[in-house]
Order: C-alpha cells, then structure tokens, then sequence
C-alpha cells in the first residue's frame, strides 16, 4: 500500500511543530544555536539531523486573490521533508543495499547496513540525504515506518495543526490534492499548482510520494524545477562519454597518420 | 507592580515564586531585581535555575560591577518541580475550561508538585505552631489540614483537594452538585463557588474526555467549565428574542415553549423558565426585573453596555489615549494618556517623554515567538526548541536598517530611560514604516524570551519597560513605548 504525504503549504502557519515532533520522536540531536537573519529559519535545510524543516519565505509579490495592507509582500512557509521518489537517486547509488523500499513505497535506510560511502548523497536530487559527521551513516526520513509499522500516523503529520501535513494513501491524497488546487484556483488563487504529484509533472523522479502544494515557482522553496535521479542521465552519460572516445580515437588516429605523413 | 514596588522599598520579607520567571517575564528586569534584594527570602520553585533565582550573581547590574554578590543579603531557597506530566491536577486556561492532566512518570530526584509544597508546608507550619498558646495563632492551628497523601514521597491526593474546592455538606460530607446548593449558614463549605459542580455526583468532571464523535459539538463532557460547565456565558443571546436561534446551522441554546424552559448544546445561561414573553411588573425586585429578552442578566438592565456609566474606572465609552511613552501627541484628544492610569513615579522608574523625546524617537512593541514559551523557563532549556530561535534579536524595516546603519544578522543596541539590551538585527519587510502627521514613523519589534540562563542566552526585552499599568485591572500598559537603537553591542 503506498503512503505518503501531501504538504499544502498555503495553510502552513510556520510553527515547526512537525520540525519538533520529528526531532522529539526520533530522537534526533540538534543542529547547534545558530541565529541565521534568514526571517524564523534558523535550521536551513534538511539534513542528517533535521528531517521536517520549515521554510521561511519573504517575497516582495502579494498573494494571488487575497488583499492585504502590506501590499507588494508575502510570506510563505512550507514543511519540506523527504520526497520519497518513484525512482530515488539515493536508492539506486547505494552499493550495499542499505537503502531500501519499503512496503509502504518509502525510502528508508537500514542503519545496520549503511557502511557510510557517502554515494547516496551526491545522487540526491534534492540534497536531503546527508551523513551524520559522529558516526559517518547516512541519514533522512523514515516517513516514520516504526509508527506506520504500528498503525501510526508519522509524527510531524500527527502534530501539524493546521493539516497542512497530510499522511495516507497516495492515491487518495493526490485526489484531495487536485481538489483543493481547483478549490484555491476558484478562490483567485490562480498560482496554486501541484509539485511532484505524479510522473508526468516530475519526469525525473517518476514522481514524488511526499508532494507539495506550492503558489510559487520551486526554486523560491529551494526546491529544483526539474529534479532528475542521477539513472536518468545514464544514458545520455554514455553516450557523451562513447561520443568523447570515439572522438579521441579518431583524433589519435589522424595524428598518427598524419605524423607519417609529414615524416 | 504594586508588591515589587513595595519590595524594593523594603516593605516585604519574603516572597514565593512558582513557575514565574520575573526578572525575564515581567516589565523592568531592574527593578524586578532591585525588589528581590531587598528580601529577606525568596522561594523559587521552577525546573531549571531560571534568572530570578540566581539574580544574585547572574544580573546586567552585577556584570557591569554595580552590585556585588557579597552585599546581597536575600536567602534564596531554589526547589526544583515536577512538570505536569510528573504530577496529578489540572489545567484552567483563559476559556475557563478546567482540564485533568494523570501523572504519567515520577518526578526525578527532589523535585515535587507544587501541591506536594504547598500541602507539606503548611503541615509543618501547624506542627511548628501547635503549642502555641497566643490568640493569633489560633487560624493555624484550626486550620484543616489532612489532605490523604499516597506514594514513597507524601504526595497528596489532588483529586481530594478537587473534591473540597468543588464544595461539601459538612454534616454528611457529600459533595455538592452545583453552587446554587451552597449556603452562608455554615452548612456547606467550598474551596470557591464558581468551581462548584466540578466534582458533582462524586465524580472527576474535569477529567471527563468523551471524543468529539460522541458528543454535540460544544463538546460539554470534554473537561469541566466554571461556572456549571458553561462553555460560552449569556448564551441566551444566541436565540433571537423570541427564544429562536438566530442561525439553525449555529443553534446553541433555545427555548423549548412545550416544556417551558430553556435547553440546548450548551448549559443555558438564563433563568431556567423564564419565557422571552416575560416583563417584569414595575415594583420588581432583584432577578425578577430581568424581562425575557435580556441575556446579559449580570448587569442591571440585563443589557449588553457600549455605555458603561458604572464599573469601568475609565468609563463610560471607549477613548483612543496614546501609550505612556508615545511618539505622537494624541491626535484626537488633547488627554494624551488614560488620565486613570497606574503610575509608579520613582526614582528607580524614569519614563521617557510622554511624545516626541528627541532620545528616544522609535516605537517599540514586545511579543512571543511560538518557539519559545513565555520567560523561557520550558524552552531555553531544551535543545529541539532553543536551536529554532537561538538568539534574542529585533526586527526593523529596511528603511529603519538604512536610517541607522543596522545590518541583517548583526549586532544592535537598543534603549530606554531604564536600561538597554543588545540583540540581533533582524531586516524585513514585516515591520513597516508608518506615515502619520506627514510623519514617518518606525517600529522595533522585540521577542522577550531570553535571559542569562539556559541553552540560548540573550538580553531581556523587559530590561527596557516601565511599571505603569491600566487602571481597571493593573495589567501591564507598556505593550508599546519609545526607544533609541543603534549599530553595536552593548557597552559593559
């Protein structure tokens, strides 16, 4: 049964309750006391320590259909967390099987396993998965498999008041999903659009199992507009490379010859 | 203010302090402070050494050499308490519901219930005041006393004490049902009446949590609310005169004319029978001139007030004052500031001009963050929490950042007639520039959650703040003033 999570970031009010959950329940240690001046963002990114991070956005563009005093301004916010991908760069780069789907069509990380190469890293698309300096493993979300093993909501979704973090079966999220985009585009909301939602959107990976409502372009979230999984670019790699060979042999050729030539 | 004031005068020996945090918390850290070291004692009972429990060798006056531990002759007596999931009671928050929180763990080490404090405090009190033979002491030893504790530590039955503020017959020592069954002859006894029916029938109402599914959606056995487990007071105006609700959709309570008496979702609050065809004679007494359709049936028209000609000490209509310290004259009234209000005028409590003080021409306004909770006592000391907002910082508009050399991330200075902290810059468009009197007008916004102590350290926004107070119910006036704020730290 493939799970996942459907973060609607125009009710996120940037509480980082989910950020906290996450931490308390996974018993994750902090990324140290660190005042950035990036607006309420003081833990950045996601990391091998921080797995549900809160964005913080000031843009100097109101809100599509909403009218407010502060004029040219909007703040957003967004949960931003594991995408889970149909086809995950940092599953296909693992050399020791330590990354692994899960029944629940989640990425998860045997910690047993993971010997700490470092592979998984640079094949995500997204930089989400990182190694852990004390211990050199890797590490990201679980989508909380012990909680789902047990029947549980995963714990940033159980504690998001707003439900701006919604948890369940993938198909019937992505039909929440699309409603709700109808819903905010029948409001004047007219920039409300889906990320990741499925494989025709997000070619690169296939499609994401957590997916976003977002009202801007991907890149304003620090998110890619077109993330691809390192197998995508395979053949192309290839290619060049046979292209580079080839090109060389020839050029090796002609300046053999045209060595004896001159000769 | 009243007491701190009488503190630092001298007036005061001792002082409790539970789950406060005031020289973080409260308005002027200094002065705060000041009243403290004049104790003879001070009790803090807290989770971690929060500041006002080490305001003796941990203060802005000490750092800078103008007061020396040694010269404070306050004892302080630091307990440390158990958190609310360490300990049975319950919650009252500003919607007056009352909810029961079950200890899920024991307290580690020392630390105790503020029950268990309380309870064992005034045990020894009344064994240290038993032989006493003098006519004054005579409360103290009558006092009942005999709470059943439980557990390796004493800990007294909360539950037991829920039962006696409910209220009892003290011939039978059954609970009363609701506070219209208490009498002033002696027969009953409570703890207080508005919280009379929380433990009717014998049983723990506030511990009552039935699943919204299960129940209308008022919810009224979820907890218990004072008085009698009304969720919203002078409901009776959610019905129209007539007696009907003004919304179906939001029907809350109504008049029944078959049985001829008030019901709904919510515990009505009105006169049980009284029909809305009902209007009182002309020689009415007491509730009787309360007509049918007049809710509001605590004040004596039974009427809602804009117009309140008793009451309020600043009545009888609402006026716009300006702040304490402003930056503006008033510009609808020549009254600049609410000619009722509490000022504390002292030496040891300068205010700014009441407008236009060529030192301190910004607006400043205190808040919270949700990352933090209040004085910080429950944050500053948790790391999941403290990494979120690590550092005390101030928030100006781009213009105010040009205007005075501030840059993003930082250091700033800011100040007052009291004192002056330092904090981070924080630049954005949130905070903006207000044009008024062909004026422009800029505010500094300033979280108040940090102090000396804990895992994150920064300066106090309530170092800057003046005791001056409204007049109806002495809270706090000084949410907005006027300070000066400049590039750089601090001087030290």
């Amino acid at each position: 049964m493939a799970k996942g999570f459907f973060t609607d970031t125009t009710v996120c009010i940037g509480c980082k309750a989910c950020e906290v959950a996450c931490k308390q329940w996974n018993q994750l240690p902090d990324d140290g006391f660190v005042f950035t001046g990036m607006s309420y963002d003081n833990t950045v990114h996601l990391g091998a320590s921080t797995w549900r991070h809160v964005s913080f956005i000031e843009r100097p563009v109101p809100l599509a259909g909403q009218i407010t005093g502060y004029g040219q301004f909007s703040w957003l916010m967004m949960s931003d967390v594991c995408k889970h991908c149909v086809k995950a760069g940092c599953l296909e780069a693992c050399p020791t099987g330590a990354i692994v789907r899960t029944e629940f069509e989640s990425v998860f990380v045997q910690q047993d396993v993971c010997n700490g190469c470092g592979y998984c890293v640079v094949a995500c698309p997204f930089g989400v998965i990182d190694r852990r300096e004390d211990d050199g493993r890797a590490w990201k979300c679980t989508l909380c498999y012990d909680r789902q093993k047990e029947g549980l909501v995963p714990a940033c979704a159980k504690a998001c008041p707003t439900e701006s973090i919604q948890f369940g079966e993938l198909d019937e999220l992505k039909s929440k999903a699309r409603e709700r985009v109808e819903q905010l585009h029948a409001r004047g909301m007219t920039d409300a659009y889906l990320y990741g939602a499925d494989a025709a959107g997000q070619p690169g990976t296939e499609g994401l199992n957590a997916f976003f409502l977002l009202v801007d372009e991907p890149q304003v979230y620090n998110l890619p507009p077109a993330p691809t999984a390192p197998n995508k670019k395979i053949r192309a790699s290839w290619a060049s490379m046979a292209g580079a060979a080839a090109a060389l042999g020839v050029a090796a050729v002609a300046s053999v010859l045209s060595g004896r030539l001159s000769r | 203010m009243t007491t701190v004031a009488d503190m630092a005068d001298g007036k005061i020996k001792g002082y409790f302090v539970m789950g406060e945090n005031p020289t973080v918390g409260s308005m002027h850290g200094a002065l705060q402070r000041k009243g403290l070291r004049q104790l003879e004692w001070l009790v803090v009972r807290d989770l971690s050494l929060v500041e006002t429990a080490e305001f003796w060798r941990d203060a802005p006056e000490i750092e800078r050499k103008e007061v020396a531990p040694e010269d404070i002759a306050t004892e302080v007596f630091f307990f440390p308490c158990a958190a609310h999931t360490e300990k049975d009671g319950t919650f009252t928050n500003t919607q007056r519901l009352l909810q029961w929180h079950h200890k899920a763990v024991e307290p580690p080490g020392d630390a105790r219930s503020e029950l268990h404090f309380m309870f064992h405090l005034g045990r020894r009190l009344k064994d240290l005041y038993k032989d006493s033979t003098d006519a004054k002491d005579r409360p103290v030893q009558e006092l009942a006393w005999d709470y059943p504790t439980k557990g390796p530590t004493g800990e007294p039955n909360a539950e037991a004490v829920l039962k006696e503020i409910n209220g009892f017959f003290v011939a039978d020592d059954q609970v009363v049902q609701s506070f219209t069954e208490l009498k002033d002859d002696g027969s009953t006894a409570t703890g207080c009446w508005a919280y009379s029916g929380c433990y009717a029938e014998g049983v723990n109402q506030t511990a009552r949590k039935k699943p919204a599914g299960e129940q209308s959606w008022v919810a009224p056995e979820w907890g218990w609310a004072w008085p009698a487990n009304r969720r919203i007071l002078y409901n009776r105006a959610s019905a129209d005169p007539q007696g009907r609700p003004w919304s179906e959709r939001k029907r809350y309570v109504w008049w029944n004319e078959d049985e001829s008496r008030w019901e709904g979702h919510d515990a009505p609050d009105y006169i049980a029978d009284r029909p809305p065809s009902y209007r009182p004679d002309e020689d009415a007494r007491g509730i009787d001139t309360i007509a049918g359709t007049d809710p509001f049936m605590m004040q004596a028209d039974g009427k809602g007030w804009l117009f309140a000609p008793s009451g309020l000490l600043d009545g009888p209509l609402p006026a716009h004052y300006e702040p304490q310290e402003s930056v503006l004259e008033n510009p609808l009234y020549r009254q600049q500031s609410n000619p009722a209000r509490m000022e504390w005028k002292r030496r040891d409590n300068p205010y700014n001009r009441p407008f236009d003080d060529p030192r301190f021409p910004y607006v400043v306004t205190t808040y919270r963050l949700t990352e933090h909770h209040t004085a910080g006592g429950m944050s500053r000391w948790l790391s999941w929490l403290s990494e979120l907002q690590p550092e005390m910082f101030c928030e100006v508009s781009p213009e105010l950042a040009r205007d005075r050399g501030l840059v993003n991330g930082e250091w700033a200075t800011i100040s007052t007639a009291r004192g002056e902290i330092e904090a981070r810059v924080l630049v954005t468009e949130r905070m903006r520039p207000l044009k008024m009197k062909r004026r422009v007008i800029h505010q500094i916004g300033l979280p108040y959650h940090w102090g000396s102590k804990g895992l994150v350290k920064g300066d106090a926004a309530n170092e800057l703040i003046s005791f001056v107070a409204d007049p109806n119910t002495s809270i706090q006036e000084s949410k907005a003033l006027t300070a000066n704020i400049a590039p750089g730290r601090r001087s030290r």
